[in-house]
């Protein structure tokens, strides 16, 4: 059933204002293409929302020697033009799958990290370059990898009174080659039945390392590193990565739900993998 | 009016822009959730949350002492007859007693805002007693199924319809093929998923009652509101508001909320809005039939076809609505566009505990077309032919009977489309492309898909009375023109076409034509807006009216001008015989006006005769009939079953095109709308109840998911009776696209599709081998 009375929007004038409204109750407010959806579902009945979409300490994206900080309000689309998606391809491919361009100016990466979705496709470059998450709380601030930030679905560490300021984005070593690829009935719109993300360093046509990260088949993005360091010293070749493609399919725990069976998410995800051999070998 | 027809068009066959295009880009276009008036309430349906069960008791104190509700409503309320009247007249305006699916309306309350509606719906207390539901149609013929039919709008126990054809002897058809096919084929639902969800205003006036609301087929509501209020239909005033999308689905579900909000402004005597949100839209709405659909088809060595049987199982939900009309379509349309000797179809439509299904684009016939083209590829594979070579080996030509007697004297362009629909696609070298990519690739696949249709144009011998249509034609003193027809503008370009005509007729600039608003008071009768009869009858019906206001023009001129010739075109006349004396058909029109010239001229247009005979469905069951012939290109991904379209071909013989453009954009929206249908739209259900009704749960084709290539082209076989030689198009460009789909995604998987929607796990199946 529709959603019917407005929720109350407070806009804060700074962040420590935005802090304290948090603390107080008020659900943070982004790009609310997440949020949005769930107060029309009415899975959740916040007292007010405090919009950040436009805080000015939120807004930047700061090029460093060492990696990319991105604002808590930056959109995808702003961070797609911007020159760290030049810098980092794996952003720039999973970035640009999500929704259509009108989600994607309105919803933030920050958003899509505090939703803690195992769908969320912004997630996955995300653990694949081992990002922290920055927070800004009562307490001050502290700093997290993504992968403590987020602990179930949408579970995330966030206590009482934090919001995310910002997210560091560390600029890998070398050259490695990038693969992101997500699964279902369509081309756009579209939440993924399954994804894989991969950052894989090649020294003679051997894998010299690499980063996995698997979307929807699991409670939260997962990072099968035993896979990763089975990858090592083997050829992009999918005949030889048929066991390991084998070994992701076990390594997952899918569910069932409307969009997919959990067996063809468990065949689809190690499939990928070969997948990911083929784009990457050429 | 031959003439007319033979002198090469001016207007007509032109791609001129949309009538409506200003409006609705500038956003002044005002549909119905944008009207309001003064005291306006907001109706909120209270609904059956049961499949099946006896209503014991509906308690609506809570609703009643809610402070924003005005008014309530319960069948004892209604002022006529509790009856949604479409074809039959089995389903209640308001159930009493006994609900049949969930969704079905028990109650209605109105409230002075949408919020406090909503918030007061949810205060009634219905008490059910649960009775066995059956949601399955072929669980609900077998014996001692659970009774969900009406007994008096059914058949035989939970079978509505069971309509036939036979046509020759199919025991001695098969006994002469060298090879026999089989197949059982199952579809779905598929929801219009028009931008507007159903939206109407009921309005008291004088006595009577006036509708405001999105709507294909403003006779239908007029009836349904006359007779839930107990009024002449004189009474009753239907006006259609902007129309975004309707795809069949606004055919007979707007005479429902039309008579919902109705009896609730009857009672609190004040304007009443019931808009549904896209949630309710596809919870208690009409959708396309799913369906079990099994066939056998028999062929000679060389291909010819000698025998055809049919039986297939519509799901019809809990009450008839339009379910014998679709199921007549699905019917005449099973054998396909082939020469077949021996036919025996027979042809179900099932009562169950769910949603009503109704109309859809193609009407009954997409479900029918996806098995007899499976089967077409079926026997092609197993006799070593080419696909496109077995459907025009077996295709109807000019005077061939079709598998319901019919001789088809005229504008048979079938052949045509296949011929030109095999040099655009350079179909021997797309195939041979497809094999070289699949042997290259080592993880992707692509096939290469044909589908053949035809189409039968208007309402057929099922509902012969409704294909009649009026129109009027008006020359205003400022050699303007006003054209008024019931036909009503949905997307589709209704009016432009229309007024095309007129121009064509009258020898005006289309600038100069202006379509009336659709209002049952002040625009003539002219039939549904379906069947896609629209530019065939309606246009014949204004090319009528315009070329009597022609001649009248012309007699006029002669006068105006002292010449025995006039020549009238592009708003300007002049006598033959000196073009250099050109007047603006406005000084005429003034001079006429001034001299008490009657400026208004009514036409009128009824189909070619068509006739049907039940027992044997042997009949001329439409007056002509349209074709196409779609080419399909896929590439399926072996390793997750994800299914890309990615070129397409579509030729089509509609007779005379009156605007290429518009036709081009019916096509192209039908291929997107068949690549959903036969790839990813799928609406589920569990013990009676649509789990996810909303565009995140259902998937409907993006721009991202239409091919990056496509031709469309049209052949022209002119058919004498329509205007211009124009048959219908609307319909049929979804009826054909998704069938070559399919067999393309046969082809690059090596399987055989036997059901839809083809999803990503589905098509992995296929991949390996699983049926
Ligand atoms: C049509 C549609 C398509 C979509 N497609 C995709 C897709 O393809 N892939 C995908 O991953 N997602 C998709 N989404 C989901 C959504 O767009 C993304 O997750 C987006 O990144 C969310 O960002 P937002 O700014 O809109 O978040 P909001 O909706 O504003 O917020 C989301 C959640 O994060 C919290 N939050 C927001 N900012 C902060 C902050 N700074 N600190 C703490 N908490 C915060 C909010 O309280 C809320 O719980 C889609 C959504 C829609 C409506």
């Amino acid at each position: 059933m529709r959603k019917t009375g407005p929720a109350r929007i407070v806009r804060p004038r700074d962040l420590s204002e935005a802090v304290r409204l948090v603390a107080e109750g008020g659900r943070p407010l982004a790009g609310g293409t997440d949020l949005f959806v769930r107060l029309r579902r009415e899975v959740e009945d916040p007292p007010f929302l405090v919009y950040l979409g436009e805080l000015p300490e939120l807004q930047g994206i700061e090029l460093r020697e060492d990696g990319a900080v991105v604002g808590a309000a930056v959109t995808h689309a702003k961070l797609l033009r911007s020159e760290v998606a030049e810098r980092l391809p794996i952003l720039r491919l999973a970035l640009s799958t999500i929704g259509a361009p009108a989600i994607r100016e309105m919803g933030t990466l920050a958003g899509n990290v505090a939703n803690a979705s195992p769908a969320g496709d912004g997630l996955i470059p995300l653990y694949l370059l081992e990002a922290r998450v920055l927070l800004a709380g009562p307490q001050g601030e502290r700093e997290l990898p993504v992968e403590e930030f987020v602990l179930g679905p949408g579970k995330t560490a966030l206590k009482e009174g934090e919001i995310i300021r910002s997210l560091f984005l560390p600029f890998p070593e070398g050259e490695p080659r990038s693969y992101f690829r997500k699964v279902g009935r369509r081309r756009a719109l579209l939440i993924a039945v399954a994804s894989l993300g991969g950052l894989v360093w090649l020294q003679d046509g051997v894998v010299e390392q690499a980063r996995l990260a698997l979307g929807s088949v699991a409670p939260t993005v997962l990072r099968p590193r035993e896979v990763e360091q089975e990858l090592v010293g083997k050829p992009l070749d999918p005949q030889v990565l048929a066991p390991l493609a084998e070994k992701l399919s076990q390594l997952v725990q899918p569910i069932t739900d409307l969009r997919a069976s959990a067996s063809y998410r468990r065949e689809v995800a190690g499939k990928l993998l070969l997948d990911l051999a083929v784009s990457l070998a050429g | 009016m031959d003439e007319i027809t033979q002198a090469p068009t001016r207007i007509v066959g032109g791609s001129a822009s949309r009538l409506d295009a200003a409006a609705k880009v500038t956003g002044q276009a005002r549909y119905a959730d944008d009207l309001s008036f003064p005291g306006m309430l907001y109706v909120k349906v209270i609904r059956s949350d049961r499949p099946h069960a006896r209503v014991t008791a509906l308690d609506l104190s809570r609703v009643e002492a809610h402070p924003q509700v005005v008014c309530v409503v319960t069948p004892g309320d209604i002022p006529g007859e509790n009856v949604v009247p479409i074809i039959y007249r089995d389903m209640p305006l308001l159930a009493e007693g006994r609900v049949r699916y969930v969704g079905e309306p028990l109650a209605l309350l109105a409230a002075r805002t949408p919020e406090a509606a909503e918030e007061a719906a949810r205060l009634a207390r219905v008490t059910y007693e649960d009775l066995p539901a059956v949601l399955d149609p072929l669980e609900a013929i077998r014996e001692g199924a659970p009774q969900v039919a009406v007994p008096q709008a059914a058949e035989a126990g939970n079978i509505f319809n069971h309509m036939v054809i036979r046509k020759g002897d199919v025991g001695q058809g098969f006994s002469q093929a060298d090879v026999v096919v089989e197949g059982e084929y199952r579809v779905g639902y598929q929801e219009h998923a028009y931008l507007e969800p159903q939206g109407v205003i009921a309005v008291p006036e004088e006595g009577g009652m006036a509708i405001y609301g999105t709507l294909q087929c403003p006779y239908y509501v007029q009836n349904a509101v006359a007779a839930v209020l107990g009024l002449p239909l004189s009474k009753v005033r239907v006006v259609q508001t902007a129309t975004g999308g309707g795809f069949g689905g606004k055919e007979d579900v707007p005479s429902q909320l039309a008579a919902l909000a109705a009896v609730v402004a009857a009672k609190s005597g004040r304007p009443t809005k019931l808009v549904y949100d896209r949630a309710e839209d596809i919870i208690s709405t009409s959708k396309r039939h799913p369906g079990v659909i099994r066939y056998r088809t028999g062929a000679k060595r060389d291909g010819t076809l000698v025998a055809v049987e049919v039986e297939f199982y519509y799901n019809a939900g809990a009450y008839q609505t339009l379910s014998s009309a679709v199921l007549w379509r699905g019917l005449v349309h099973a054998p396909g566009p082939y020469r077949i000797p021996n036919v025996k179809v027979d042809a179900y439509s099932v009562a169950t505990n769910t949603v009503p299904c109704g109309a859809f684009r193609g009407f009954g016939s997409p479900q029918v077309i996806f098995a007899h083209e499976s089967q077409m590829d079926e026997l092609a594979n197993r006799l070593g032919m080419d696909p496109l070579e077995l459907r025009k080996k077996n295709a109807l030509r000019e005077g061939d009977e079709t598998a319901t007697g019919q001789r088809l004297t005229e504008s048979v362009g079938l052949l045509a489309a296949i011929e030109r629909a095999r040099e655009l696609s350079d179909w021997e070298n797309l195939r041979r492309e497809a094999e070289e990519f699949n042997r290259r690739e080592r993880f992707r696949r692509r096939g290469v898909g044909v589908s053949t249709v035809m189409y039968g144009v208007g309402m057929g011998a099922k509902a012969p009375l409704l294909d009649k249509a009026g129109a009027y034609v008006k020359l205003e003193a400022d050699g303007s023109v006003t054209v008024a027809v019931g036909n009503t503008e949905m997307g589709q370009g209704a009016i432009t076409v229309l007024g095309q005509i007129a121009a064509e007729a009258l020898g005006v600039r289309l600038s100069d034509v202006q379509l009336a608003p659709v209002d049952t008071s002040r625009v003539p009768d002219s039939g549904p807006t379906v069947a896609s009869r629209t530019t065939t009858v309606a246009g014949a019906a204004v090319l009528d009216a315009a070329s009597q206001l022609r001649a009248r023009v012309e007699a006029a001129a002669r006068e105006f001008f002292g010449s025995q010739r006039v020549e009238i075109a592009d708003g300007k006349v002049w006598p033959k015989d000196r073009p250099r004396d050109a007047k603006p058909l406005s000084e005429v029109a003034r001079w006429m006006w001034a001299h008490n010239w009657d400026l208004g001229a009514t036409g009128w247009a009824q189909g070619a005769p068509v006739d049907w005979d039940p027992k044997t469905g042997q009949g001329n069951a439409y007056f002509v009939y349209a074709y196409a012939c779609h080419i399909a290109e896929v590439e399926v991904d072996l390793l997750t079953g994800e299914t890309h379209v990615t070129r397409f071909w579509a030729v089509h013989d509609s007779g005379k095109i009156v605007n290429p453009a518009l036709a081009r954009g019916q096509v192209a929206g039908g291929i997107a709308q068949g690549i959903g249908y036969a790839l990813m739209e799928e609406l589920r259900s569990e013990d009676g109840r649509i789990v996810a009704p909303s565009f995140t749960g259902y998937h409907i084709p993006t721009a991202m998911d239409v091919p990056g290539q496509y031709v469309i082209e049209f052949v022209e076989a002119p058919y004498s009776g329509g205007p211009y030689g124009a048959k219908g198009l609307g319909e049929v460009p979804l009826m054909a696209a998704h069938a070559a789909v399919a067999n393309a995604l046969s082809r690059a998987t090596g399987g055989r599709l036997r059901e839809y929607p083809a999803i990503p796990e589905r098509v992995l199946g296929l991949v390996r081998g699983e049926r």
